[in-house]
């Protein structure tokens, strides 16, 4: 596939999942399955931006890793919060 | 020369406007090492808005299952393909001054310029509409963080907009070819960045509760 047409249906393929999200921010109900979606969509499209709009996959490995890590760990805090709220909450308290 | 070309392994490569031969696979650094503080300095800065709303989220977690379904979803999806498409179209500027068509590169960036401009009013529209309703910064620790950082990112959308309508004018002098034209890139890149920052903005506060 060339990058022209890659572009293309990334383009596309990305407008579907926004859609896909926004009904389920308006009919999906809260939980741990809302948290999974919302996790793993934010992957997805942030990291299908950095390697194929932003062009990192040919870019120094220290600015590529750095911007694929980011994508890994934003969703990571999802889950985790979502998960350990109570602990979290517990371990920033202002005393 | 507009043909596919794959790699042994499938990796798909820019046959059609190829990235500069020397660059390829090596230590590229995608416009110029400034922007680059730039983007991480902007990527920390949202980080920490991120952090700071994920922390306000567990010690007030009423306001923060009630606040998403307060807002204009529907706002927020539009402004989402809105900046999603802009991104596309600044890719493809980036494809068609690698094939040295300036006037293609012209187009899309027209069109990225009108995104961000789209953009800008379905937002000042979404803040006005928000207001009538009686929801400020000052309602609760949800709409003070949706607030600070929807316009935070809002300031981004529109100096970023600015940004490419410079490297329009630029191109438009004739100041990118289609070896050199690293100003256009730092650009293109910088403005992927903002497009990131709400990739994430709409799903923690529009979506997640």
């Amino acid at each position: 596939m060339t990058h022209s047409k890659l572009v293309n249906v990334l383009w596309i393929v990305l407008m579907l999942v926004t859609l896909v999200n926004a009904v389920v921010a308006e009919s999906g109900s809260p939980g741990l399955l809302l948290t999974l979606i919302v996790a793993v969509v934010i992957g997805f499209k942030g990291r299908m931006v950095v390697d194929h709009f932003m062009e990192l996959k040919s870019a120094h490995p220290l600015i590529r890793i750095s911007m694929q890590v980011y994508f890994f760990v934003i969703p990571g805090m999802f889950l985790l919060f979502y998960l350990f709220p109570e602990q979290i909450a517990e371990l920033t308290k202002l005393r | 020369m507009n043909e596919a070309v794959l790699k042994p392994d499938n990796e798909i490569i820019l046959d059609e406007a190829p990235l500069p031969e020397a660059a390829v696979g090596t230590n590229r650094v995608p416009g110029n090492k400034a922007i680059w503080v730039g983007i991480f300095s902007e990527m920390s800065e949202f980080a920490m808005m991120f952090l700071i709303i994920f922390l306000a989220k567990v010690h007030n977690p009423e306001v923060f299952e009630v606040g998403p379904t307060q807002l204009n979803t529907l706002a927020g999806t539009i402004n989402t393909l809105i900046l999603l498409s802009s991104s596309f179209f600044v890719a493809r500027a980036m494809i068609a001054i690698r094939q040295n068509r300036r006037q293609d590169c012209a187009t899309w960036l027209w069109l990225a310029i009108l995104a961000g401009c789209s953009y800008l009013l379905t937002k000042y529209w979404e803040f006005e509409w928000l207001a009538e309703r009686g929801f400020e910064i000052e309602t609760n620790v949800f709409f003070g963080a949706f607030y600070y950082t929807t316009f935070n990112h809002f300031l981004h959308v529109g100096w970023g907009s600015f940004a490419i309508l410079w490297v329009l004018l630029r191109l438009k002098s004739g100041a990118y070819t289609p070896e050199e034209h690293d100003g256009l890139e730092a650009v293109a890149t910088y403005w992927h960045m903002i497009d990131l920052a709400w990739i994430v903005i709409f799903p923690l506060l529009y979506v997640w509760r």
